[in-house]
């Protein structure tokens, strides 16, 4: 194969054409729009207009840019969201780990782990909102509970997909059980853990702009609402829209790439390539 | 090998006559456990809160037999653009997923850019598609209907197509090689092998899209027009602080989300009845 045929039938270059046919199509609707509505913006505007945006220093507000407001916003909201996701994380990974250790304690809570996905969490948003009085809080407790079952769930089919042979070779070590746990269950359950970050890292953020949707407090759902009601520049509204989506794709993209740093097997074939 | 006599406690639980019992008694008696707290306010205690921001589960009780017609018709507006979406969802990502196995260098990488859309919080969606379908109908219960079932439509295709993907592709092994050996067609390999064998695959992406269906669609109506739909009402009832009728249409919600899933799994039990 030629060099410029490799690069036209690689997975970047084929996601590229199909990222630029979806800015096509964009571009398309918005030249229709703009003939045929007085305020194109509101509905459909050009990607260059949004890219223009950004970059433009046109006070929104008293006295912060567009590109500032949705940066210090984002701020508020992420970094709530995170809070959130690592509490989730860690207590996803113990509950887990303790429903593997006591089966009486699987059987009591499992049922219950598959009923919280049926449960609209974020509906809830407003009652946990009145219960702890306090928008950081909230958000918080609700990105924590969002991430918590996806990482629980993973981690326990992880730690339950553990082959039977693998158990009898550590017994014929006479291995001790936390031996066990460290060399040989928590390894094997670390990419179904992935699997669940990567799921429940955008539900966090999603939780947490939907949680700033509820009160004025600043953060990305917030401004949101407010230029939606055309308190501030629509901009604000798109670069928000494109900010989140973006934040969302990249969370679990770079929950990936911590896999791949993190995982003993991924490690170990680091190190065999590096030897070769 | 010695055994230790365990004491008459472990080796009760431990019996595998007992077991089944217990899968069954213990969620049932945490359940009860909680009823039990919630009612004697035991649980208002723990949480720091009072009986006017988290009432009573009875309370909740009366209320939804007080109202019951008026709730009806919002769990119908919800479960409605629910059930659309998902169905139109998961039918275009279906298509897109065989797409992708016909065609599969263009068609993988475009898979990917709709798998990116899973990561999109709903958030962003919802109201970009209230703006887009301002001229859908003069009608705002109609317009806001249609960006509601857009918004579940593209949160639907994402799982559904990727999941279909791995079943029509994740084929058992050698069965390409026995149909290339009868010098099948590719159309007969499409409908004798692959179609068939993505069946299971379509029904992990509806457990998935079940519940992700009824959350997206609680979450599209705060943001819609018209209002109507339990996630609206949610809101609506915090907002003039009504906690106890909004704790009414979460658990609604609630109810919404596992009916749909228990019908889901009746369905996978006759259609799949042949594979178990």
């Amino acid at each position: 194969m030629s060099k410029a045929k490799k690069i036209v039938s690689s997975k970047p270059f084929i996601m590229l054409v199909w990222v630029l046919v979806l800015v096509a199509i964009w571009e398309m609707g918005a030249a229709n729009m703009e003939k045929t509505k007085r305020t194109p913006e509101n509905v459909l505007p050009h990607v260059s207009q949004i890219v223009a945006s950004v970059f433009s220093d046109k006070m929104v507000s008293n006295s912060q840019t567009a590109t500032q407001i949705v940066w210090s916003s984002a701020e508020a909201t992420l970094e709530r969201a995170f809070i959130g996701f690592l509490f989730g994380t860690i207590f996803g990974f113990l509950m887990a780990l303790l429903m593997k250790l006591s089966g009486l304690v699987e059987k009591t809570i499992f049922p219950y782990l598959m009923l919280i996905q049926m449960i609209p969490i974020i509906g809830m948003a407003p009652i946990i909102l009145a219960i702890t009085h306090d928008i950081g809080t909230s958000r918080i407790v609700i990105a924590a509970i969002l991430t918590f079952y996806p990482v629980a769930t993973n981690t326990l089919a992880g730690l339950n997909s553990v082959s039977k042979e693998k158990y009898e070779l550590m017994y014929s070590y006479a291995a001790s059980k936390w031996t066990i746990y460290r060399k040989v269950l928590i390894p094997s359950c670390i990419p179904y853990f992935f699997t669940g970050l990567k799921i429940s890292a955008p539900m966090a953020i999603t939780a947490s702009i939907l949680v700033d949707t509820l009160q004025g407090d600043g953060g990305l759902g917030c401004m949101l609402s407010q230029s939606l009601k055309h308190a501030m520049s629509i901009y604000v509204f798109w670069q928000i829209v494109f900010f989140s989506a973006f934040v969302g794709i990249l969370s679990s993209v770079l929950m990936g790439v911590i896999e791949k740093r993190v995982s003993p097997h991924m490690r170990a074939d680091r190190k065999r390539r590096k030897k070769v | 090998m010695i055994k230790r006599k365990k004491n008459i406690f472990i080796r009760f639980f431990r019996n595998p006559k007992v077991q089944p019992f217990l899968s069954v008694i213990l969620p049932v008696a945490l359940g009860v456990l909680v009823f039990a707290l919630w009612q004697t306010q035991i649980l208002h205690k723990i949480l720091g809160t009072d009986t006017f921001t988290l009432p009573l589960p009875s309370q909740i009780n009366r209320i939804i037999g007080d109202n019951l017609p008026k709730i009806m018709l919002n769990v119908k507006a919800t479960v409605l653009v629910a059930v659309i979406g998902l169905a139109i969802g998961s039918f275009i990502g279906y298509l897109i997923a065989v797409l992708a196995t016909v065609f599969p260098r263009w068609g993988a990488g475009g898979l990917s850019i709709v798998a990116a859309f899973n990561a999109i919080p709903i958030v962003a969606l919802a109201p970009v598609m209230t703006n887009w379908t301002k001229d859908v109908s003069s009608d705002a219960s109609v317009r806001s209907m249609v960006a509601k079932v857009l918004v579940v439509m593209i949160v639907s295709i994402a799982t559904m197509s990727v999941n279909a993907y791995r079943g029509l592709n994740n084929l058992p092994e050698f069965s390409l090689d026995l149909m290339k050996s009868y010098a099948a067609k590719k159309r007969v390999v499409f409908f004798k092998l692959r179609l068939p064998n993505s069946v299971p695959y379509i029904f992990t992406a509806l457990r998935v899209g079940v519940p992700s269906s009824v959350i997206s669609a609680i979450v599209s109506e705060y943001f819609a027009e018209y209002i109507t739909g339990v996630g609206r009402q949610i809101r609506e009832n915090i907002v003039i602080a009504q906690y106890a009728t909004a704790w009414t249409y979460i658990a609604v919600a609630c109810l919404i989300g596992i009916s749909m899933y228990c019908i889901l799994m009746m369905f996978e039990g006759i259609l799949l009845r042949n594979r178990k």
